[in-house]
């Protein structure tokens, strides 16, 4: 379907509106005409009735006889002789009959058809005959009925003179109609104009350009949408600016591993030293899988970002997550002989969620905490009422970097591990799509826990 | 010739060190910036590699701290910070150098011997005295244009005197340019490259100076 226009719509509803209302108008108008016309006429025979019987008949009728000899008196209209039927008239024709019916006096083209009928009195209307149209008769006798007069008139006439009326009406409309539609056209189009200047700005618009429409000169009813689109820019602008900061950051951290890796392979490449090229190569492998780390980290956060938890979230089985990041985890923990143990206290609060981030979560945390536990320490991985908690007794976070240990990259110097600088964004990010939030605190003597828990509790504590 | 390298990347830093070794430098490698400051204090240095991501202290303060107690010593800078303006910041604030995150190795060491080279006021990239000329770059000797096949640590020791010119160098100063922190050095290994030089590049290519070192012998 063609998408409707404004500017058609509203015009052809104001057409419709306007023809249905003035045929209306109209039918009302030629009712209301035809029967003041038909009144106004009827009095007009009336009256010349009336003026017919009261005129001094007997001297028009005792006239010369040889006069008489050529049948009653006719009167002739001027034009009459042209014979012409579109002349001017009002069409109105009376005869004068005395009591026996004589014909003693006609007008008019129609006045000698009227028949003589002395029972009838007042108004009637019938054809006349050898014609075919109706006429509006009237019959009239004086008081000591010796004389009869009819006065007719052709309903066709009245017909047309209403018509006349009602046409003259018309006429204004009609010039009016199309007037009003032009106007109508360009008032519409005047009002959208500032539509167009949206559009145009709109096309030209850079996509990072977050700058708001201006809504001077646009009609009320589009502000909702402008508003909209505003706070859409803003919301647009907005994730442009984190991601672009992301890929900034992303492509500044991978230099350093990158640095590594070129660097090693030179050496392998430059030394003649069979044990420098070994030892190079092995460097080379640490540093692979320090920017493939970076890369998997990287990647997490980036697909995270902008994600909702999903309504059809499950409910979460702590205990088994739990288990299975313990396991995961395990041979880093062999590795690095650091004790890993499980500690369920009590189950974390029903939770409903994506497992998978979950897992990764807790992943990121145990990794963490590997990570910077130095060889004989331990780690342990609470479930209780409150949460989920990963305690160590490594050296903990210096007091001076623990706010800004949760910034991305953020990593804080004197560290010997290569660590991405990314776990902690992570470990928030999914924590804050499930309701929970991440609390860092350093243990006497040393150590950390990071705990992952509900707001409510992380506000109690 | 020895450099002075702060570099926190264990990766970065190690690579550096071996390779320039390889190339014919000795490598001290310092990850935390206050030892680098002191180790600049402590040894003569030709040139420094610096890199600003350091931890505890920010690589451009360090440089700063060199220049104001007025340690001219070359230094190339190595960062990932790599915009226009962190280079111009860089280089305003004394460096002679920047090289941005990952780099060649081989640049690295060109670009220190070039810097090398200019603090030792030579444009040349050839180091010649009498018939030796060394290829800096191409870490080759000749001697009457015939190759002169030398260890690492003779062609270092051919290139700090050739570059000394007629200064004298004390056995001292030639340990500490050839070795770097932590290698074991013998008692009398200096005088058995001395030795071994003057067996592949004559006599009189290396002068002694009693009582206080060596010199470069006056061309014949």
């Amino acid at each position: 379907m063609r998408p409707a226009s404004l500017r058609v719509c509203l015009s052809l509803l104001i057409t419709v509106v306007l023809v249905v209302a003035w045929v209306l108008a109209s039918a009302v108008s030629y009712r209301d005409t035809r029967s003041r016309v038909s009144e106004l006429f009827d009095r007009q025979q009336t009256l010349l009735a009336q003026q017919l019987l009261d005129t001094d008949i007997q001297n028009l009728v005792s006239r010369p006889a040889k006069d008489r000899q050529r049948g009653p008196l006719r009167l002739r209209r001027r034009g009459a002789d042209r014979n012409d039927d579109d002349a001017p008239d009002d069409a109105m024709g009376f005869a004068i009959f005395d009591a026996q019916g004589t014909r003693l006096f006609s007008d008019g083209r129609s006045g000698g058809d009227y028949a003589f009928d002395p029972a009838r009195q007042g108004f009637m209307t019938q054809p006349l005959g050898g014609r075919h149209h109706a006429w509006r008769l009237y019959y009239a006798a004086n008081a000591d009925r010796s004389l009869f007069v009819v006065v007719g008139q052709e309903i066709g006439y009245r017909r047309s003179t209403v018509l006349g009326i009602v046409r003259s009406q018309f006429l204004p409309w009609a010039i009016a109609l199309p007037v009003l539609l032009a106007l109508v056209w360009w008032g519409i189009g005047r009002m959208l104009a500032p539509l167009d200047r949206v559009a145009g700005d709109l096309r030209q618009r850079a996509p990072d350009d977050a700058r708001p429409i201006p809504p001077r000169g646009l009609p009320s009813e589009v502000r909702p949408l402008i508003d909209a689109l505003n706070a859409l820019f803003a919301r647009v602008a907005e994730t442009l600016t984190r991601e672009r900061r992301f890929i900034a950051d992303a492509a500044h951290e991978l230099r350093s591993p990158l640095a590594a890796l070129r660097v090693q392979a030179e050496v392998a490449q430059i030394a003649r030293d069979p044990t420098v090229r070994s030892q190079a190569l092995d460097n080379l492998n640490e540093g692979v899988d320090r920017a493939s780390r970076l890369v998997d980290q990287l990647l997490s956060l980036s697909r995270l970002g902008p994600m909702q938890m999903p309504a059809d979230a499950k409910p979460i089985d702590w205990r088994a997550l739990a288990e299975s990041a313990r396991d995961e985890m395990a041979p880093m923990a062999a590795s690095r002989d650091i004790g890993l143990s499980l500690q369920v206290a009590a189950l974390p609060p029903a939770t409903r969620g994506d497992a998978m981030l979950l897992g990764l979560m807790l992943r990121n945390l145990l990794d963490n905490a590997l990570r910077y536990t130095p060889a004989g320490g331990h780690v342990e991985l609470v479930l209780d009422a409150e949460g989920i908690r990963v305690v160590d007794d490594g050296p903990g976070v210096p007091e001076a970097y623990m706010s800004r240990i949760r910034e991305r990259f953020f990593r804080p110097p004197g560290q010997n591990e290569t660590g991405s600088g990314l776990g902690l964004s992570i470990v928030e990010r999914i924590a804050t799509l499930h309701g929970m939030r991440l609390q860092l605190d350093n243990r006497a003597p040393h150590g950390l826990v990071a705990a992952v828990v509900r707001p409510s509790a992380a506000d109690r504590a | 010739m020895r450099i002075l390298v702060l570099e926190d990347d264990r990766l970065i830093g190690d690579g550096i060190k071996t390779g320039l070794g390889q190339l014919g430098f000795s490598v001290d490698w310092f990850k935390d910036g206050a030892e680098g400051m002191a180790a600049l204090v402590a040894a003569d240095y030709d040139a420094a590699i610096l890199d600003l991501g350091l931890p505890n202290v920010d690589g451009m303060d360090v440089l700063a701290c060199w220049r104001r107690q007025g340690r001219d010593v070359p230094v190339l800078i190595l960062t990932a910070r790599g915009t226009l303006d962190d280079r111009i910041r860089g280089l305003d604030a004394g460096a002679d150098d920047y090289l941005a995150k990952p780099f060649a190795l081989t640049e690295v060491a060109a670009r220190l011997r070039a810097l090398i080279r200019r603090r030792h006021g030579h444009s040349e990239s050839n180091l010649q005295h009498g018939a030796v000329t060394l290829d800096v770059a191409a870490r080759s000797l000749t001697l009457d244009g015939k190759p002169v096949e030398l260890t690492a640590r003779e062609l270092a020791l051919a290139e700090l005197f050739l570059n000394a010119g007629t200064r004298v160098l004390s056995r001292e100063q030639i340990e500490e340019k050839l070795y770097a922190w932590g290698e074991a050095v013998g008692s009398n290994t200096i005088e058995v490259y001395v030795h071994h030089l003057r067996r592949k590049l004559g006599r009189d290519f290396i002068t002694t100076v009693r009582g206080f070192g060596y010199r470069l012998g006056d061309p014949a």
